[in-house]
């Protein structure tokens, strides 16, 4: 009988325990914190390294300048405002600059934030020499003159100092000091509590971190005693998952389970998604630009009217138009909305016969066939073929034969070391690293730039690093503005560059359950005045409307 | 018979370790062969040069090729495998957060893949050219012929999207509490501390990224136990204990089955470990943050430590999963162990 039945037996025992278990979960669960209701969800390329020190990508600006503050903050609308720094004052050298700071903010464990942790930020960041370290290569000394006041010296006059100072993050000195570990290459020092900070936080910004799950997920919550203070509805939570998966991410934003994609997802994709209910798209303006590099040092692209008749016969409207949708067409060498950029200039566009009649200028002319152009694009960013095979399809109306390389991102590093191993046009995407005019200039056309992926020119003129150097050097921003573009019009003038558009981040996001005072700025018509990479997801000057999302998952 | 095993699993045991050194030689010498310098890849382009150097300092790549082998042994051998130039944390750190994971996801596939395969294979072969065994044939087809994240793209829109009753994403939901680390898999732990709900949550974000990973082997072992089984069913000796009255379930598992599974059991294992390395886009897709997608980052940005700490892991569980691979087949037909074929 038993032996019979054993089977059945042994079927119930197994559902038993399934009933349980689900029962037990059921219970379970509302013992739980559900920070669900009040979030905000973003996807990223992880690792994330959230110490102000490490962190320079994408993914790390956006929680750096969430958990932490700086001097001064990149409004993306207004531009850089005062904020930890409630005024200044620089010397007519342009070498030494005083800031005094807000009186009271607190960093997440309750200490105050002082001078001394605003000199401990700057000599730790300069002393790692990772992140954003290279911004602030120019600081020779730093020292807080009383609790509040601290003092920058320069080895150099530079005159956009101030406009440098977005990536400076202030970290608390006492907390960081405490989580040292030794022994560590940065000697009594220990490791200088790098470890600690890839985990923790010891910011003062209105989040703080909760959870930090590597190759998974960063959850931060809202720091209560913020000096800014929130409004009602600003997200309690803010979550930036490690995923960038069309498929997983467009799944998730049908769930309601991310509020905003990130920049990187592929316009198919980002169309899909603006089918789902309350999904819609926002076109920001960032802090990229898409351009072709002219080698200025390799036959056939060294002779300027070579360059100029490539720069006549690319099609920008097309690139615009059909490729980066939302990408306006590029206005000269700097993005169009950053300070310091010169309107109204002459810029290349589409025209065959200037590109004939600049080409039998060049000393190329009867010999084209000798010369072909060899054009890189990079292997990681598919998109880069179809503007290689326009140039190449509109060069061969003029009789210029174009050879087209795909290329790894490592590969294109090591072949722009030297001239001529440098590829004589290559398709890139260049950024901003703090926001005026002269970031671009300096990292894409000085001299000393050269050997790097940003400057595969090889310009090396030296009125455009004289000029550039004297920009630097000029405190008043006017006199400052009027030489950035001189050397625009000058680098026009050389055509080293096709610049193609200013690129717009497309990002996807809940416009039923989410508020965004950015997208409704740009939808409303308006503009931006710092691109910065990161300073587009402020998720504190969001609101959050749990009800609706509810209202749209009942659906 | 004792004396069989036992120098067997000496004879095995040594072997593998001569195999795991000999994948370590491998692995480090191509690790660091391969094009790029895997600093200046870590810190990026813009970090200064007295920065990069001093890290390739403290990674010894300054060093010649068998120095930076001797010395990475030594420290190997003290349980040391390094830091990771992609998380900036201990190697060791980083498996014992990401093994678990990985470890908890296969064991549930390897578990859907043992049961659905010989399920399937069995009455595939009991109800031979039948409806059931043609289905049992088209699935098989689909499961071979489609690549795991196929399956996990298609299962997360149908699942995930269009009908959504599992999670898509992670380990656990929002909201549910992280039961305290015991063994790293959540499903374990949370049964272990009493956080059912965790154990419950957890075992709902396993079964799409498992089935996914499951689907291929599935497919492979039903068909092979069905070829192995119907074999089996047409052997004398079957037909002899029919005749001699012994009852039908009696001769299907020990006489039929059991036989049948020995080439199944040897596909399947080694199925199941490869799950481990091949699960890189499944982890993607579902975000998964597990061994195999940490192992394909590393090799990526030429994370050297972690690349020889991963493909020694999966080396490792390979050698062990063989070991017990052939005792279960010397147990399934015990006179593989007695003429020492094993």
């Amino acid at each position: 009988m038993f032996e019979r039945y054993g089977g059945t037996k042994k079927a119930l025992l197994i559902l038993l325990f399934v009933v349980l278990l689900l029962q037990a979960g059921s219970i379970c669960k509302g013992q739980a914190f559900r920070p669900d209701e009040w979030i905000v969800r973003e996807p990223g390329a992880f690792p994330l390294y959230p110490d102000p020190a490490v962190g320079d990508d994408n993914i790390e600006c956006i929680a750096l300048n969430n958990v932490y503050e700086g001097l001064v903050f990149p409004d993306p609308i207004k531009g850089v405002v005062p904020h930890l720094a409630t005024e200044w004052e620089a010397e007519p050298g342009g070498q030494k600059f005083v800031f005094k700071l807000r009186e009271g903010v607190k960093f997440h464990n309750g200490d105050e934030l002082t001078a001394e942790d605003v000199v401990f930020s700057m000599e730790r960041l300069q002393t790692i020499g990772e992140g954003f370290a290279y911004l602030y290569e120019v600081v020779e000394d730093v020292k807080a003159l009383d609790k509040y006041t601290v003092e920058f010296t320069l080895s150099e006059p530079v005159g956009p100092f101030v406009e440098m100072l977005v990536r400076l993050y202030i970290v608390n000195k006492n907390q960081v000091m405490a989580n040292l570990v030794t022994p560590g290459q940065y000697g009594e020092l220990g490791d200088y509590g790098k470890r600690w900070l890839l985990m923790n936080d010891a910011g003062s910004g209105p989040y703080t971190i909760r959870e930090m799950e590597l190759e998974s997920h960063m959850l931060a919550e809202k720091f209560e005693d913020y000096w800014g203070g929130f409004h009602e509805n600003a997200p309690n939570f803010i979550k930036l998952i490690a995923t960038g998966e069309p498929v997983t991410v467009r799944t998730l934003l049908g769930r309601r389970e991310l509020e905003i994609t990130d920049m990187w997802q592929p316009m198919e994709s980002l169309m899909a998604a603006a089918r789902i209910e309350g999904v819609e798209l926002a076109y920001l303006p960032c802090a990229q630009n898409l351009q072709i590099m002219l080698n200025t040092k390799r036959a056939p692209t060294d002779d300027i009217h070579f360059r100029k008749a490539l720069a006549y016969c690319m099609d920008y409207n097309t690139v615009a138009d059909k490729m980066y949708i939302g990408s306006p067409v590029a206005q000269g060498p700097v993005i169009s909305m950053v300070a310091g950029h010169k309107k109204d200039m002459e810029v290349y566009e589409m025209d065959l016969d200037k590109a004939v009649e600049e080409l039998k200028k060049s000393k190329y002319y009867n010999q084209l066939d000798k010369y072909p152009v060899e054009l890189s694009w990079i292997a990681e960013v598919p998109e880069e073929e179809k503007i290689a095979l326009l140039l190449q399809a509109n060069a061969a109306k003029i009789g210029v034969k174009v050879e087209i390389w795909k290329k790894q991102w490592g590969h294109v590093i090591a072949d722009a070391m030297r001239p001529e191993t440098t590829a004589n046009a290559t398709i890139m995407f260049v950024g901003l690293h703090f926001p005026e005019a002269g970031s671009l200039l300096k990292s894409r056309y000085h001299s000393s730039s050269c050997g790097g992926w940003e400057q595969m020119e090889w310009l090396q003129d030296d009125e455009i690093d004289m000029l550039i150097d004297k920009a630097f050097a000029t405190v008043d921003k006017d006199e400052r503005f009027a030489i950035y573009g001189d050397i625009q019009e000058r680098l026009v003038e050389l055509c080293p560059t096709l610049w193609l558009v200013d690129h717009a981040e497309v990002r996807a996001y809940q416009e039923g359950y989410l508020d965004w005072p950015l997208a409704n700025h740009m939808k409303a018509g308006g503009e931006i005045l710092c691109p910065l990479m990161g300073s587009f997801d402020y998720f504190r000057d969001m609101k959050v409307f749990p009800e609706k999302r509810a209202a749209l998952l009942g659906k | 018979m004792r004396k069989t095993w036992s120098s067997m699993l000496l004879r095995r045991l040594l072997q593998s370790i001569l195999v795991l050194i000999g994948v370590s030689i491998l692995i480090f010498g191509i690790s660091r062969m391969v094009p790029g310098d895997p600093a200046r890849m870590a810190l990026g382009p813009r970090t200064p040069e007295w920065a990069v150097e001093n890290l390739r300092k403290q990674l010894n790549l300054d060093k010649p090729l068998p120095v930076q082998y001797g010395l990475w042994l030594l420290k190997m051998l003290r349980g040391d495998l390094g830091e990771s130039l992609v998380t900036r944390r201990l190697v060791n750190d980083d498996l014992r957060d990401f093994l678990p994971a990985t470890a908890e996801l296969i064991v549930v596939a390897a578990i859907i893949e043992i049961i659905g395969g010989i399920l399937l294979g069995v009455f595939a072969a009991r109800y031979s050219q039948t409806w059931f065994d043609g289905f049992t044939r088209v699935l098989a087809y689909l499961g071979v012929a489609t690549p795991s994240f196929v399956w996990a793209i298609i299962f997360l829109l149908i699942f995930s999207f269009a009908w959504p009753i599992l999670p898509a994403t992670g380990r656990l939901s929002a909201g549910i509490i992280t039961p305290p680390r015991i063994t790293g898999m959540i499903v374990l732990d949370g049964i272990l501390s009493g956080n059912f709900a965790a154990a419950w949550d957890c075992l709902l974000h396993l079964i799409l990224p498992a089935i996914s990973l499951a689907m291929y082997g599935v497919a492979q072992s039903a068909r092979i136990t069905r070829a192995s089984m119907i074999e089996n069913m047409e052997r004398d000796s079957v037909y002899a204990h029919a005749a001699a009255g012994v009852p039908r379930r009696v001769i299907m598992t020990k006489y039929v089955l059991k036989p049948s599974l020995i080439p199944t059991v040897s596909v399947m294992a080694l199925d199941i470990v490869a799950m481990a390395g091949n699960a890189f886009l499944v982890e993607m897709i579902f975000n998964y943050p597990g061994l195999s997608r940490y192992g394909m980052t590393a090799m990526l940005n030429k994370d050297l430590n972690a690349i020889v700490a991963v493909i020694l892991i999966l080396g490792l569980c390979f050698v062990v999963v063989n070991i017990i691979v052939d005792f279960i087949v010397a147990l399934l037909d015990p006179r593989v162990a007695h003429y020492g074929g094993v």
